[in-house]
């Protein structure tokens, strides 16, 4: 054993007395299982749940149509069977029977229609995942109950990978949510899957209750530990099972603790530092500067990317070119090289040379603190790498739940900001849903360029694989070149694991914890 | 004995005090100690830029959490390591001395200021003027300090501004009592007195005669808070909410070394730390040293 591995180990056991000493190492129910959250979360309303721990906490109270493994296969959830129209608009699904809600109310296909339009509703001003992402990238019309197990999907034109979105639409009964408030539907969720919500403390834990199955522990406790080594010493204590988010720097002190180890795998997360192109932000400092594509693209060679991947993440990435995770990527695209002083001639051909001060530009950087791996040193490091070219960057480090994720919903970050959309191995098309209108609520650059917006038309109604493949190249090569995304790197996600639970993470950063089970 | 006081003249009077200062000092020996852990602080915050190895804020990913004394490819000596940024950890104590330093003692001016204008007036005005005081004062009190400063650091925005003024804020209620208090006595002094039937005009009272009498306790009492303020810079840096992210602060400090601490990256939390326990602990025993120095008791003894 090594000098480094003794110490690491002693510390590991030091820390392990020190949190057992001050919290009593928690023997744990065999049917309970706690997972520990890095970010807080904000609601359960289903129109309103945008951020992916939101939404971990959500899907095992919420049932959904059908659901995707992370490879993209279909698993039937309340629905068993869909039939699609033949112009592509019409989605007809048909629910198991005797299904019901929490509250004992019958789940029948009225109450599907109403959870859908529900979600729709203008007048419920919702601005989550599932209107700003989900119905304006399918134009959902409306839904209907055509009897008491079939409902019909209408949407407002054949989409290839509508089938996979409405996968993530929350479903619910109609006579228990019409009672309620929008406030009340936010903190007392009544659902239709496997578990029920028991009790919300919030900013500190979430317990749900097994109603049914699949599921096989009684209780799940998501516990909310926003500070990364109180996370990796409940876990060495044996207080957590899962936690995620696990800083690079502790994994050795996790792995040598001999309670848990750490799995890395390589997620989907498309990490990138958005340009907020919108008016308001053009009145900005470095607003009107960031319109221009040649800066945009001057600044992608400012950023060394493989280093903080290597330094920071622990892992050696290859830079993205786009929002396409690999392999259904762009292929024919090079990854932009770190280049500083090619950065700094196109600068200066863009018009933006050194000031007396050194300076091209000033421009404020936004980003949300605690919610993605190492987030605040990488945010540092992409800072000092613009500073090195010449722009004066004022970064501001936001709460990430409260502060920064209402910015989101406004898309109002800015005007540089950092962020993480979660992304799919499914299909190239989903991770471009991002930028699917010019008003969707996912294109938080308000990016609008025609050469992109107005390839979806032609896209959903190409005839073959071939003709998709190369309208999507060809998009991502505009994308590439005078996108709105500083490019950065797929997020690898790294969860400490408790020895006592034998449980296997996706790399689509779900928690499924259904098929979690003790060892 | 005032009479003999007021025939000596001014040099070799304040020649005299110095000299029973020294005498006090050498005679309890710690205060020497705070004021060279002190002295040397304050040479770190003027000098720092000179001092510091490198530019705090630069950055070298390829060296990050080089253990202290490690040597970079181009020479460059980490005497105390470099951080999860490969920002060199020396440099950034230097200049976080320079803000741990500033934003207490402002804090202090702030707050005493405030404090010694608000306790003047209670105390010389008495009647409305000082129940309003007093109870606002007291409503202030009613909060957790900690909690009103996030409430403020949150409403308005994090910056060593207006860290200086929640800090200081936190501070005047304890002078203005003080001052009060003081004023209270004074104001039927027989001094005071003969400056009201000479004529003098009521701020002149206030401020030129008065004032100048109650200065020695809010001496120690700043030496004291000043101590308190450096501590609660350091608590709310290390809860995001001190200065921005780019100014190196020993409070910051620790909060960052928090992740690697696991990984045994001791340095990154043991010299920030033993930095705002020397400079506090210094300047509490300079106060306590100040306090005994100005008891007209132990006066008479020395």
């Amino acid at each position: 054993m090594t000098h480094r591995s003794v110490v690491t180990r002693s510390a590991a056991t030091g820390l392990l007395v020190a949190v057992c000493l001050l919290t009593a190492c928690a023997q744990r129910s065999e049917d309970t299982i706690v997972v520990g959250l890095s970010a807080d979360i904000t609601t359960f309303e289903p129109g309103m749940i945008s951020s992916r721990d939101n939404a971990n906490i959500a899907q095992h109270i919420f049932g959904t149509l059908f659901s995707l493994d992370p490879e993209g296969n279909h698993l039937p959830n309340l629905a068993h069977t869909l039939e699609i129209s033949e112009d592509g608009t019409a989605y007809v699904y048909t629910l198991h029977e005797g299904l019901t809600c929490h509250d004992g109310e019958a789940l029948t296909a009225e109450d599907v229609a109403y959870a859908f339009n529900r979600i729709a509703d203008p007048q419920n001003r919702f601005t989550g995942n599932a209107p700003g992402f989900v119905f304006t990238s399918i134009g959902f019309q409306d839904a209907e109950a055509l009897d008491d197990l079939r409902v019909q999907i209408n949407i407002a034109r054949k989409n290839p990978i509508a089938f996979g979105l409405i996968t993530e639409i929350y479903v619910h009964c109609k006579d228990s949510y019409e009672q309620m408030t929008l406030d009340e539907a936010a903190s007392s969720p009544i659902g239709s899957g496997s578990y029920r919500l028991a009790s919300w403390t919030r900013g500190s834990e979430v317990v749900l209750e097994k109603v049914r199955d699949p599921g096989t522990f009684r209780r799940i406790a998501w516990r909310i530990i926003p500070e990364a080594s109180t996370r990796t010493a409940e876990l060495i204590a044996g207080n957590v099972d899962i936690i995620t988010n696990v800083v690079p720097e502790q994994i050795e002190a996790i792995d040598a603790s001999g309670r848990a180890e750490v799995r890395i795998v390589s997620g989907t997360r498309r990490m990138y530092l958005g340009f907020n192109l919108s008016e308001a932000h053009r009145q900005l400092p470095g607003g009107e500067a960031i319109q221009d594509p040649r800066v945009r693209r001057a600044l992608q060679y400012a950023v060394d990317v493989p280093t903080i991947c290597r330094q920071l993440l622990s892992v050696e990435c290859e830079r993205a070119t786009g929002l396409v995770n690999p392999p259904n990527d762009n292929a024919d695209l090079t990854p932009y090289p770190y280049d500083p002083d090619r950065a700094e001639t196109l600068l200066d051909q863009a018009g933006w040379q050194r000031g007396d001060d050194g300076v091209r530009f000033s421009i404020r950087l936004q980003a949300g603190r605690g919610r993605y791996v190492n987030d605040v040193n990488v945010v540092l490091a992409i800072t000092q790498y613009l500073e090195d070219v010449g722009l004066d960057v004022e970064m501001e480090l936001l709460e990430w739940a409260s502060v920064y994720t209402p910015l989101l919903r406004e898309r109002s970050m800015g005007p540089l900001f950092f962020l993480g959309t979660g992304g799919g191995l499914w299909s190239p098309i989903y991770d471009m849903t991002d930028l699917a209108e010019v008003e969707s609520g996912t294109n938080y650059t308000h990016w609008s360029d025609e050469r992109w917006f107005s390839r979806w038309a032609e896209l959903s109604e190409a005839k073959s694989e071939e003709e998709t493949r190369a309208i999507i190249d060809e998009m991502l090569e505009v994308f590439y070149e005078d996108g709105p995304w500083l490019h950065l790197y797929f997020q690898p996600d790294f969860y400490g694991v408790s020895d006592r639970i034998v449980w296997e993470p996706r790399r689509d950063e779900r928690v499924h914890v259904f098929d979690a089970r003790l060892r | 004995m005032s009479g003999v006081a007021l025939a000596t003249p001014p040099e070799s009077r304040a020649r005299r005090e110095l000299r029973r200062a020294a005498h006090v000092m050498l005679d309890a020996r710690w205060p020497i100690f705070a004021v060279i852990v002190l002295g040397a602080v304050a040479i770190a915050a003027a000098f720092g830029p000179v001092l510091a190895p490198s530019d705090p804020n630069r950055q070298n990913l390829a060296l990050r959490l080089a253990d202290p004394m490690a040597a970079g490819p181009d020479g460059t000596v980490f005497w105390l390591g470099s951080d999860a940024l490969g920002r060199d950890v020396l440099s950034r104590l230097l200049y976080g001395a320079r803000v741990s330093l500033l934003v207490g003692i402002a804090a202090i001016s702030v707050g005493g200021g405030i404090g010694i204008v608000a306790g003047l007036l209670s105390g010389y005005f008495g009647g409305w003027v000082d129940d309003l005081i007093m109870r606002l004062g007291d409503i202030q009190l009613a909060f957790p300090f900690i909690l009103l400063a996030i409430m403020f650091l949150v409403v308005m925005g994090s910056g060593v501004g207006n860290l200086v003024l929640v800090l200081g804020i936190g501070q005047w209620v304890t002078y203005a009592r003080i001052v009060r208090a003081d004023t209270l006595s004074l104001r039927e002094k027989e001094f005071v007195e003969a400056a009201r039937a000479l004529g003098d005009s009521t701020p002149s009272i206030i401020f030129r005669t008065i004032l100048p009498n109650i200065l020695a306790p809010l001496t120690v009492i700043a030496s004291f808070n000043v101590a308190s303020v450096i501590l609660s810079e350091a608590a709310l840096s290390f809860l995001g909410l001190g200065v921005p992210p780019e100014v190196p602060t020993w409070g910051s400090m620790l909060a960052e070394s928090r992740d690697t601490l696991v990984a045994n990256k001791w340095w990154l939390a043991v010299f920030p730390g033993v930095a705002i326990m020397l400079t506090v602990l210094s300047f509490n025993i300079l106060g306590d040293w100040l306090r005994d120095f100005l008891d007209p008791r132990l006066r008479e003894r020395t």
